[in-house]
Order: C-alpha cells, then sequence, then structure tokens
C-alpha cells in the first residue's frame, strides 16, 4: 500500500482517539487473521437530536483505496438506509465524498461522518439514488418522516 | 577499448573504473528496460540483473527491439538478457522471471547491488522498489513514459526526494457512482457504466455482497430491505433470461427503456441537466431491419448510427450469452472485460453508444471506446530510447560517487519549443514525506515460528535502555501493509509467532510513536518512526534469537517545519452538498486543524507549487498534469487495432 495512505490513516485514528463528537465511532474493521484493516472503519452515525432521525445509531463502512486522501473514501450503510441519496447498496451520494465535487484530502473522518449525519435529515432532492424514499420524501413529507422515525426505532442506539 | 576511453574522457577515470564493477538491478525488460540494458551494455557495464514477470507478447515487437518474432511467449527477462550478452559476450548478466514483490527479493538481496534501475510500468511497483531501496541504503534511477513524454530522476534516501515525497494523481480514474449510474454527462461515464456495470452484471461474476447485508437485518425490516436489494440485483437476475431467444430483449427493456423511465420519474434531477430520452426496441428494430450494417464486422473508426449500435448490441449480446450457456451452464461461468475480446468490445461500444443517444452525449467510435475502456496510453519507442539513454548517464554519475550532479529530466512535446529535453538539479526530501523520512533497520529473526510480535515489541522497549535508542517512548503502535498488528489499546496479537501473523522475510513493519503528546516539542529523532524489514539471520549457527542492525545508516532528519496557518483546512461551512439550493452547514464549533490534513494540503500545495515553476518555466502546458503523468503511467500501453 501506498506510505502516504497508511501514514493518514494511523494519524487519522491518533486524532480520533484524541477527540471525536459525542456518540460517533469509527474504528478499523477486524480482519479474519486478527489484524484490524485500516482500509476499512466501521463506523456508527448518531441521528441528531430533535429530527426524527433522533435516537438511532447508523452503522456505516468507510472503504479507503490506495489513492486515500488524494481520492475520497466511500460510504456505506450496512444495513442500507431508507433515504433519498443512499443507494440501494447503502453507498452515500454526497459532494464531499465525490472526487470530482467537493472532496479533498484534507477532509478528515470526522468531518465526513459529521457531514454523513447532516445529510441524514437534509437530503438533496438533485441528486437522488433511491427512487422510494426520494418519491415519499416529495410528495408526502409526513409520511417520510413517519418512516425516517420508525427507522430511526429500529436501529435504536441501545448504549 | 574504446569505450572506456570514451568514458574516461566524459566522466573521468574513476567513472569509468566504476562502471565496469558496479552490480546493476534493472526491474523490468519491457518499453525502457529493452532500451535500458541495451544501453548499459554498449555504455560499459559489467554486472547486470534483471527481474521481470512477464513474457514477450506480439504487441510488444513494434517498440521492444530486443524481442523477435520467435522469443513470443518466452519470459522478457532471459531474451533481453540473452541479447545484451550476444553483444558483449563477456558481461556478467543475469535474468530471473519474477514479480519484484516477491518476499525473496529481501532487503538483504537489494542490498547486494550498488545501484537500481527502474523501468517499471506501475506505480505500485514503482512504489515498492522505492521503499526497498531506502531500507537497503541503495540508490535508485527512476523512469517513466507516457506517449511523447518522459522523465528520468535519481532517488537518495535522506538526500533527494523520492517516489512518495509528493502524492500521484489517481492512476485510474474512479468515477462517483451517481454519475455513472443516474447522470452521465461525458463519452467515459457511459463506457464506464457498459464496461463496469452493465457487463459485469450480466456476465460477471455474481456479487455475495448483498446477501451479506441481509443477514444483518432483523425480522421487521426484511420487507423493505428486500426491496432494496431487489433493485439493485434486478439487472443480475436478468441474466437468467441469458441462452433464451428474448435475452436481448429483457436486457434492453430494463436498462434503456425501463430505467430510464424511473430517473425520468425524478424531476428535481433534470432541474439542471438534460433530460434522457427513452428507446423503444421495436422501433430499432425495425430501423435496423433495412440497414446494411453488418454487426460481424463494424467500422471500428466512424461512430454507430443509433440503428447500428442497437444491431451491435443485440449480435453481440447473443453471442456472450451464447459463449456463457455453451460453458458449463450448471456452474454459471463467467466472462471478465478484456479490450481484445472484440465480442466483449463491442458489446460495451454498442451499449455505451446507446447510452450515449439517450442521455444526448456525444459518441465515441468503437476505436476510441477501446482505448478508454482499456486505459490505453501510446507507448513510443522513441521516448524510451530518449529516457533509457538519460538513465544511463545517471547511472555512471551515481557508481561513481557524484549523486551531487545529477539531475532530474524530462522528455517534453511542444511544437513551439526547439528544445525537448529539459533538466534541473535533483530537489531535496520532502521533510514530511511519509516514506522516506523513516528509520530503516533490519530486524533479522532466527526462528519465525518461536518468536512472537510480544517478543519484537518487547525487544523494543528494551533498546530503550541502550544507546541504540529508538526513543518511541512507551506507547507504540505496530503495521504491517495496512494491517494494524498492535497498539495501545489492541494487543490480541502480542502471543501469536512472527509466522502466525504473516510477517515473514521481505515483509516490512512500521512501528511508530503513538502517545499523544505534541511532536512539535519532542527531540526530532523521537519523531521520526521506524521501519523494520524484516530478514533472515546473520549467521545460521549462534545468531541472536532477534536483532536490528542498520543504527549507523539512519540519516539525519531536519526538524519539521511550523504548521501552516489554518487557511489550508476545510472549515465546516465549505460541506456543501452537490448543488447549492440544499447546503447543509457543519457545525465548525468543535473543528480544529489536524497536522495530518494540514501536512496533506501543504505538501500539495508545495508539490503544485514545484510543478509550475518546473515547467512553466518552460513554456510546457499542462506541465503539472504532463510531469505526474509521465510518473505515474504504462510504458507498457499499446494501441492496436
Amino acid at each position: 500500500m501506498s506510505g502516504i495512505c497508511r501514514n493518514r490513516l494511523m494519524e487519522e485514528r491518533k486524532q480520533w482517539r484524541k477527540d471525536h463528537p459525542y456518540g460517533f465511532y469509527a474504528r478499523p474493521q477486524k480482519s479474519a487473521d486478527g489484524s484490524l484493516d485500516l482500509m476499512r472503519w466501521e463506523c456508527g452515525i448518531p441521528g441528531k437530536e430533535g429530527t426524527a432521525w433522533d435516537g438511532g445509531l447508523f452503522k456505516c463502512i468507510l472503504i479507503f483505496t490506495d489513492d486515500y486522501p488524494v481520492a475520497p473514501p466511500k460510504c456505506q450503510f450496512t444495513p442500507p438506509l431508507f433515504h433519498p441519496n443512499i443507494f440501494p447498496s447503502g453507498t452515500v451520494c454526497l459532494s464531499i465524498l465525490n472526487a470530482d465535487k467537493g472532496w479533498k484530502p484534507a477532509i478528515t473522518i470526522k468531518q465526513i461522518l459529521l457531514g454523513v449525519q447532516g445529510l441524514l435529515d437534509e437530503p438533496n432532492n438533485d441528486d437522488p439514488a433511491q427512487t422510494e424514499a426520494y418519491q415519499m420524501y416529495r410528495k408526502n413529507i409526513d409520511q417520510y418522516q413517519a418512516k425516517i422515525r420508525v427507522q430511526a426505532q429500529k436501529f435504536a442506539n441501545t448504549n | 577499448m574504446r569505450t572506456t576511453e570514451q568514458l574516461t574522457r566524459i566522466f573521468g577515470a574513476e567513472a569509468a573504473a566504476r562502471v565496469s564493477t558496479a552490480r546493476l538491478l534493472v526491474v523490468g525488460a519491457g518499453g525502457i528496460g529493452c532500451e535500458l540494458l541495451k544501453d548499459l551494455c554498449m555504455a560499459g557495464f559489467q554486472r547486470i540483473e534483471a527481474v521481470d514477470l512477464d513474457t514477450i507478447d506480439l504487441s510488444n515487437l513494434n517498440r521492444q527491439f530486443l524481442f523477435q518474432r520467435r522469443h513470443i511467449k518466452r519470459p522478457k527477462s532471459e531474451v533481453a538478457i540473452q541479447a545484451i550478452r550476444d553483444f558483449n559476450p563477456g558481461i556478467d548478466a543475469h535474468a530471473r522471471q519474477a514479480n519484484i514483490k516477491e518476499a525473496t527479493f529481501d532487503v538483504d538481496w537489494f542490498a547486494q547491488f550498488d545501484l537500481v534501475l527502474n523501468a517499471l510500468d506501475n506505480l505500485e511497483a514503482r512504489r515498492h522498489v522505492n521503499t526497498m531501496c531506502l531500507a537497503a541504503h541503495v540508490p535508485l534511477v527512476e523512469s517513466g513514459t507516457a506517449g511523447y513524454l518522459g522523465q528520468v530522476t535519481v532517488i537518495r534516501g535522506g538526500e533527494t526526494e523520492c517516489f512518495e515525497c509528493h502524492p500521484k494523481p489517481i492512476e485510474r480514474k474512479t468515477y462517483p457512482i451517481c454519475t455513472i449510474r443516474s447522470t452521465p454527462s461525458a463519452p467515459i461515464h457511459c463506457i464506464v457504466w457498459a464496461k463496469n456495470y452493465l457487463f459485469a452484471q450480466l456476465f460477471g461474476e455474481r456479487l455475495e455482497e448483498d446477501e451479506d447485508m441481509t443477514a444483518e437485518a432483523d425480522a421487521d425490516n426484511l420487507e423493505e430491505l428486500k426491496q432494496l436489494r431487489e433493485e439493485s440485483m434486478a439487472l443480475a437476475r436478468l441474466a437468467d433470461a441469458m441462452g433464451s431467444p428474448e435475452f436481448a430483449r429483457v436486457v434492453f427493456d430494463k436498462v434503456f427503456s425501463f430505467d430510464i423511465a424511473r430517473l425520468l420519474s425524478m424531476p428535481d434531477m433534470w432541474k439542471h441537466r438534460q433530460m434522457p430520452t427513452q428507446l423503444d426496441y421495436e422501433e430499432l428494430e425495425s430501423a435496423s431491419a433495412g440497414s446494411d450494417f453488418d454487426p460481424s464486422s463494424p467500422n471500428t473508426h466512424s461512430h454507430l448510427s443509433l440503428a447500428d449500435a442497437f444491431a451491435l448490441f443485440k449480435f453481440t449480446a447473443g453471442r456472450l450469452a451464447q459463449r456463457l450457456v455453451l460453458r458449463e451452464w450448471e456452474t454459471r461461468g463467467s466472462l471478465s472485460f478484456d479490450k481484445d475480446d472484440e465480442d466483449a468490445l463491442n458489446f460495451v461500444a454498442a451499449t455505451a453508444s446507446l447510452r450515449s443517444y439517450v442521455f444526448g452525449i456525444d459518441q465515441t467510435s468503437i476505436f476510441e471506446t477501446k482505448a478508454m475502456a482499456g486505459n490505453i496510453i501510446p507507448a513510443i519507442a522513441t521516448t524510451n530510447a530518449v529516457v533509457a539513454g538519460m538513465m544511463v548517464t545517471q547511472a555512471i554519475m551515481v557508481v561513481s560517487g557524484q549523486v551531487a550532479r545529477c539531475h532530474t529530466a524530462y522528455v517534453s512535446y511542444n511544437s513551439k519549443r526547439p528544445r525537448s529535453v529539459l533538466s534541473e538539479p535533483l530537489a531535496g526530501p520532502n521533510p514530511l514525506c511519509a516514506v522516506c523520512r523513516r528509520r530503516y533497520l533490519t530486524l533479522r529473526v532466527a526462528d519465525l515460528t518461536r518468536t512472537t510480535l510480544g517478543d519484537v515489541v518487547d525487544y523494543l522497549h528494551m533498546l530503550a535502555e541502550t544507546e541504540n535508542s529508538l526513543s518511541l517512548g512507551e506507547d507504540i503502535s505496530v503495521v504491517e501493509g495496512s494491517r494494524i498488528l498492535y497498539d495501545l489499546d489492541f494487543e490480541d496479537n502480542m502471543a501469536k509467532s512472527m509466522e502466525e501473523l504473516g510477517l515473514g522475510r521481505g515483509k516490512m513493519i512500521t512501528v511508530a510513536r503513538e502517545d499523544l503528546s505534541d511532536i512539535e516539542e519532542l527531540p526530532v529523532a523521537a519523531t521520526v518512526p521506524v521501519v523494520l524489514s524484516i530478514a533472515g539471520p546473520r549467521v545460521a549457527d549462534g545468531a541472536l534469537d532477534l536483532d536490528i542492525e542498520g543504527f549507523g545508516t539512519i540519516p539525519e532528519f531536519a526538524p519539521l517545519p511550523p504548521p501552516r496557518p489554518e487557511e489550508a483546512a476545510p472549515s465546516g461551512d465549505q460541506l456543501h452538498f452537490a448543488d447549492d439550493d440544499v447546503a447543509v452547514v457543519v457545525d465548525d464549533s468543535d473543528s480544529e486543524v489536524l497536522g495530518s490534513s494540514n501536512h496533506a494540503e501543504n505538501v500539495d500545495n508545495i508539490s503544485d507549487e514545484l510543478a509550475k515553476r518546473k515547467l512553466s518555466d518552460f513554456g510546457i502546458r499542462g506541465g503539472k498534469a504532463a510531469k505526474r503523468r509521465a510518473v505515474a503511467t504504462d510504458d507498457e500501453a499499446t494501441i492496436s487495432d
């Protein structure tokens, strides 16, 4: 792997350990061989207080490539979420995770996760990634909000 | 001998003497490698080892002049070495057909050479050799070409910029999934869609990924998940129709009609974009019926008309399905895209063309599609020859101890300028480099099955009491490749043996200080991570179980420059989402400037400025991109039709 990538991910880990936003977690995933895989981080994003997402803890994986930090990681919710900007595979469609749009090498893992948390309650209608959530969000916001609340309960933060 | 005389006149007697005794390693015997081996031999080098993984292919013969038609399928390294032995029968030259990343090529193996010359075609191998040369303290001549552009530089740990001092541009461009799946805007988006999505889903291996996801779901959201999954699996299911006469039709209706209708049902998406047009199977069928287009031999240089693209799609979909069905239907074999597989290429060209018609995107010919889908950059023999020649002059200066006289040299192409070779003095190392700002030591382990990771960690701590102190402090992390093996709250692997952890000869582990004290307040030596190259014991009998050597070869490291002001890091309010109407502003209150991110940005700015200065002085347009591309890309690529 590239030394630049490894160095940066170790630094991200150190900084996260030093300080991270309340209710979030982010750690390299344990591999079958008993080591921790720096290229795949298991993360948890809490729903924002006072929104329909409140109370849920949404699990996602950040998948890095050798090109990181020149290229952004992929963020994938497991299992996939009901949300207009999340693909059926769980992959998040967000400008700061897009190398041609808002991604910059200086963006930290903390900033990515805060960005994705922000996206949860404020979808972007211009870039829909799944039909059902997009249509419901546009046509019946009350039904949409109710569905989001049910989803938040399903993924309730048990801690 | 004439060669020696000439060398003496140009480089001095000492250099001429060193040329005949220096041991050289040439990594790669392809486009640059063939030229280089010939030049080294003719310049009087006597001891050469060449390593190359590849065998000779017909498409190599237009520029790899040591190879002839009768050598096809034989190892490149062997044929090339035999050729230079014919030039100079007295030469001590050896060939190995092997991957340079193999474990046998460990730090001790690299250390036996006086100089390594890279004639490689990919970033990964270049990075590997760069690191091995730093670890073995051997100088490296690095090279690369891309079309008319080329460059040569010399790398010496601690003294010059190394291959990873500055980030490289992304080698193979990746595209955001939204652009590929929903909103393509350029021909390449349609080609990537056709190749990596449509072709892969229909004819490639089936993905297991989605099954893993369901396993995690609990009972009450199963229904919903099923729906989501279905949407992404629908295409793979169409593969079941393979072999039936309806196959082309169901695929067409799904991807060029149904999916487009679904996209059209989201009007907001098309507020600022051109709306796609659904295609109709029957309409195109009748349109193509009267055409004299022959889908078994399409013209590769002209654009396909909509009807011809349709006919070509139908023809190739049928052919590919037939090939798969004929192969074991039970186990369902799979195809992977190969630009030289005519059916595969024409299928991708036809579906990319159809998709371009759907989205109103410019057409590309089959030939152009092949170049784009296969990431083809033309290789030019002349550029390789010039670059190889420049490598030899650098090599002569390095082996005769004149690194200070070496240059980074570029071959450029600009019709307005008479000069095509430019050079500048070697740049110094980047003080923030994640690769060369490291203390490279050798870890000798007598018995990999008995020595545990805990033993190594204890040994490192013990060194703190001796004169060879690494000053890393109590809290350290141990990383190999992308695997964290140990850090202050991850001790699971301490009792495992080196062998169990896959830490054999040739592997490198990075040991770094993990405590959270401010790096600026520590002595320089305590902040530079240690890289341990794993090697066998020095002597078979009576060797220490565990030994670390190489303290005498650690270069002096300058202190880090003070961090730059904050403007480099993004603040929360810069985090906008895709378009302007919805912008989510992240609370900025607890944002901070991270050492690493700040540095990353720093490095980028520095290298940008450097690159601009280097090349803009010479009037080269897009200098930065040109320079970097030359480093990054493939001299092996070839256009053939």
